[in-house]
């Protein structure tokens, strides 16, 4: 998979759902980018840390205490959007983007 | 006058007709709103033939249904059932036969459960919640039926106080789950108990953490009721992510917590609660299982306002002693796990059953109103845990056993030593398995630890221990935390094996399950060919 495809929203979700599929089998590579992934029994505690931190570690940023929110992680489209907008601000803060 | 757990409610409709008895992601019901619904359900229960000790069982999600299905079965005169809402079909089914149950109240989004659970369940002969069909081959009210049902009073069904109120079940993880029965008086002998001693008021909101199905619930929801206060639910969304956690308990002003160490862990390391207000809290009530110092120290400097309290019991007994503890700065070495409820008395023995001196280990017996009737459907077990002692005048008192070793400090409080079945030999030594998990806890950046044994293959045990956190980094093996532990534990107590865990499995009250972790990780090395 090539770095643009990765930095994209798509391919940040073909990423998740990898990890899904890894965590709750076949069904995590199909599940919709809008399905709840928290109340609907899809994923307990012990996966969304695991979920946590392969997504900072896939993705190359800091997963912040303060990040532990159910918009950020409410789904993989969620999650995505999560990914990319951690990676703009941390970027930011570490130098590589300046006004 | 006779008091049951429903009159509770009734009590509470006639004078707060308009408080708000409970709150789940922002809607709410008010106590009338609830009574109405509940002595509904009461109703259609009673019209569909639930006479008086029924069982009936309660399968909903976390929401605004579960105290309209508990409320409503218990006016009918049934016993109620809840039901883990996570069970898989498998103990859905068990649980349905093994408690006799002959109706099931559920809702829509579990149908398919309920289908696949009601196919071993012939005796279950009406469901309640969702809609008819073929594919269930048995009678059905939906929902709409049941919100339809509004009825302004309490049927009239004749109880005491006595009688069976409901059944909670163990998790049955790794074994078959454990079925308590209680009785109303039993129920409200704890309830009374709680509101009396933190001082619950009107303008209380209990938040409820735990699953409706244990006897944190009975807490959350019973107590709440008969202070009028208000219950706020947390759904699992909101339990699963403690940023999201925060924020709400700052929104709804909660003002009473209650559940393990855990939640308070997660809360406190990921929450942020720096940037958060806390200070409606006013009492923060732990249980379960023994709460790090080093997290229980930081949680209470981050909610300075709050008091915080450490309560011990198990499902069989409520609660039966509690230990308010002192302001942060006055804590010294292992929390206490205090001294008898009002509603209990308490003994320590040693293994011949002869009451021990002050300061001598022994098991903890508990004796009081808020102790189980038994374990449903197990007299040897009933035999083996509820004892007979004679009493003055030539009778006997029934005793409950704990299954905990504890000791009686000069300050009278008691303290919590081990769980008699997790004190180990290991090659003729005796080890407390609590002991190598507290150390392990003192290690830096450790969050979480467990310690289990395994056979040797020499006949004896060898004690392997799993860890969250402690900088997993450069360390995969765990060598550095046995190079400290070996500093801090004799030789016997030292685990032959540090495995680095994600997170560890919970039992549904929250508890760490030490029997599933084991099962993992050893499984997982079976798999590898180990």
């Amino acid at each position: 998979m090539g770095a643009d495809e990765v930095g994209s929203t798509g391919g940040i979700e073909v990423r998740v759902r990898e990890f899904l599929e890894q965590e709750i089998g076949d069904r995590g590579r199909s599940i919709d980018r809008d399905a709840d992934l928290l109340s609907g029994g899809v994923l307990d505690s012990m996966a969304v840390v695991r979920l946590a931190s392969f997504v900072g570690a896939a993705f190359g940023f800091q997963v912040r205490p303060e990040d532990f929110v159910i918009e950020n992680f409410r789904s993989v489209g969620a999650i995505a959007a999560y990914v990319v907008r951690s990676r703009a601000t941390q970027g930011a803060e570490d130098g590589g983007v300046t006004d | 006058m006779t008091k049951l757990l429903h009159h509770l409610l009734d009590e509470a409709a006639t004078r707060s007709p308009d408080g708000v008895a409970v709150r789940c992601e922002g809607a709410s019901l008010s106590w009338e709103d609830l009574a109405v619904r509940a002595w509904g359900l009461a109703g259609i229960l009673l019209d569909r033939g639930v006479r008086p000790r029924d069982r009936v069982a309660v399968f909903v999600d976390k929401g605004l249904r579960v105290p309209v299905a508990f409320y409503g079965t218990m006016a009918a005169g049934a016993t109620l059932v809840p039901i883990d809402p996570r069970s898989p079909a498998g103990q859905v089914s068990r649980i349905l036969r093994d408690t006799g149950a002959t109706l099931l109240v559920t809702e829509p989004g579990k149908r398919r459960t309920v289908i696949e659970a009601l196919a071993d369940c012939p005796e279950v002969a009406q469901v309640i919640g969702i809609d008819p069909g073929d594919d269930l081959g048995r009678a059905a009210t939906p929902w709409k039926s049941v919100d339809a049902e509004q009825r302004d009073s309490l049927p009239s069904v004749r109880l005491i106080e006595r009688d069976p109120c409901y059944i909670l079940h163990t998790s049955g993880s790794t074994g078959l789950p454990k079925l308590i029965l209680h009785t109303h008086f039993s129920a409200t002998s704890f309830v009374d108990w709680a509101v009396s001693e933190y001082g619950i008021k009107p303008d209380d909101r209990l938040s409820n953490h735990s699953s409706h199905h244990t006897c944190f619930a009975t807490f959350d929801f019973y107590a709440a009721a008969a202070a009028r206060a208000s219950t706020v639910i947390l759904t699992p969304s909101e339990m699963m992510m403690p940023g999201s956690l925060s924020e709400l308990l700052e929104r709804e002003r909660v003002t009473i917590w209650y559940s393990v160490p855990t939640a308070l862990v997660q809360l406190s390391l990921r929450g942020g609660l720096d940037y958060r207000d806390l200070t409606a809290l006013r009492w923060v009530l732990f249980a379960g299982e023994v709460f790090p110092g080093k997290h229980l120290q930081r949680i209470m400097r981050q909610i300075p306002a709050a008091r915080f309290s450490h309560v011990y019991g198990s499902t069989e007994v409520n609660v039966c002693t509690y230990y308010h503890l002192p302001p942060v700065a006055e804590l010294r070495g292992a929390l206490p796990i205090g001294r008898p409820c009002s509603t209990s008395s308490v003994m320590v023995v040693d293994d011949a059953g002869a009451e021990v001196p002050p300061g001598t280990a022994g098991e903890l017996l508990v004796r009081g109103s808020t102790v189980m009737s038994g374990y449903w459907g197990d007299p040897e077990r009933n035999t083996a845990i509820l004892v007979q002692r004679p009493a003055a005048g030539g009778l006997t008192e029934t005793y409950f056993r704990t299954g905990d070793r504890v000791r009686e400090h000069d300050d009278r409080n008691l303290a919590f030593v081990a769980r008699a079945d997790r004190q180990v030999k290991v090659r003729g030594y005796r080890v407390e398995l609590e002991e190598v998990e507290s150390v392990l806890l003192s290690l830096p950046d450790v969050e979480e630890a467990a310690a289990f044994t395994v056979e040797d293959g020499e006949g004896s045990l060898a004690i392997r221990a799993a860890v969250v956190g402690g900088g997993t980094q450069d360390d995969p093996a765990g060598r550095r935390i046995l190079d400290d532990l070996s500093s801090l534990l004799p030789p016997q107590a030292l685990p032959e094996r540090i495995y680095r865990v994600p997170s560890m499995p919970r039992t549904p009250t929250g508890k760490i399950d030490g029997k599933a972790l084991k099962k993992q990780l050893t499984e997982a090395e079976d798999r590898h060919g180990r």
